[in-house]
């Protein structure tokens, strides 16, 4: 089957920034990824906001790459706020632990409620 | 060493999947749709499909080193009580994986390497995961037991 690459861009909205992802965030997803988080910082928010309503699957290199945005976010001090996952990948968020430091949402409505009460 | 199995098994699939980038999404569509029969619920067949996924890739990458012409084999096959999705690779030795228990915070505070999810993730998707090999191949046998109970919808 082919690849779904991962499209990735940037919107500002009040509370934070939103990354909007779609495709698949695997080996292939580095470079837009890290482009995109990269031009979300440079508005320098408080918080980013990760959209995976678009997102169809998520591998354990994609796991590594949402790690390192992690630590990234961690540095600058930063919240990491997420949404939009499916059920599945909301309980590979809960056991590999990073449900514990990236807050997760149903929506982008509520994500963006916390990010601006915070 | 594969556990001794016991019942009647009946083989669902045996696939050949060309050691090439991305080639695990089609490995596990093509499971995906040899179980389709069984009626796993969708929390079950989701897992299964990121175990094979995980599992695919690393027979792929470390195994057969992604030579096309070298393929990775998965035998699907069930018994009334089990599913069993064994996935073969030509590699030599013990499978590689990251044998470290990822931990988040390690990995945040660099104390520990940021990759090594994969065999945590199947070892998390699947009911048991058994290993064997000799010389020639690696198999990573996953297990789901179809006879749990806790498991609906």
């Amino acid at each position: 089957m082919p690849a779904n690459h991962l499209e990735a861009s940037v919107r500002l909205k009040p509370g934070g920034v939103v990354l909007d992802l779609r495709g698949e965030i695997n080996r292939f997803a580095q470079e837009a990824l890290n482009a995109a988080y990269a031009e979300a910082e440079a508005k320098d928010p408080e918080a980013i906001l990760l959209n995976f309503e678009g997102v169809d699957y998520i591998d354990s290199t994609g796991i590594f790459l949402i790690t390192r945005l992690l630590a990234k976010a961690r540095a600058s001090k930063r919240r990491l706020l997420a949404y939009g996952l499916s059920d599945h990948y909301v309980e590979i968020f809960n056991i590999t632990r990073l449900s514990d430091f990236v807050s997760l949402f149903p929506d982008e409505g509520s994500a963006l409620s916390e990010a601006s009460v915070s | 060493m594969t556990a001794p199995r016991s019942g009647a098994w009946r083989t669902l699939a045996e696939l050949s999947i060309p050691s090439e980038p991305v080639n695990e999404r089609r490995a596990t569509e093509e499971v995906a749709r040899a179980v389709s029969g069984l009626g796993l619920p969708q929390r079950t067949l989701e897992r299964l499909k990121t175990a094979v996924a995980e599992a695919t890739m690393n027979a792929m990458e470390h195994g057969n080193h992604y030579r096309a012409e070298v393929p990775v084999v998965i035998d699907v096959s069930a018994s009334d009580e089990e599913l069993s999705i064994k996935i073969t690779d030509e590699g030599s030795g013990p499978p590689v994986f990251h044998s470290e228990t990822p931990d988040l915070e390690a990995k945040l505070e660099g104390a520990q390497s940021p990759r090594g999810w994969g065999l945590f993730l199947i070892k998390n998707m699947v009911d048991e995961m058994r290993v064997s090999g000799n010389p020639g191949h690696h198999t990573i046998e996953l297990v789901i037991n179809l006879k749990r109970e806790d498991d609906a919808g």
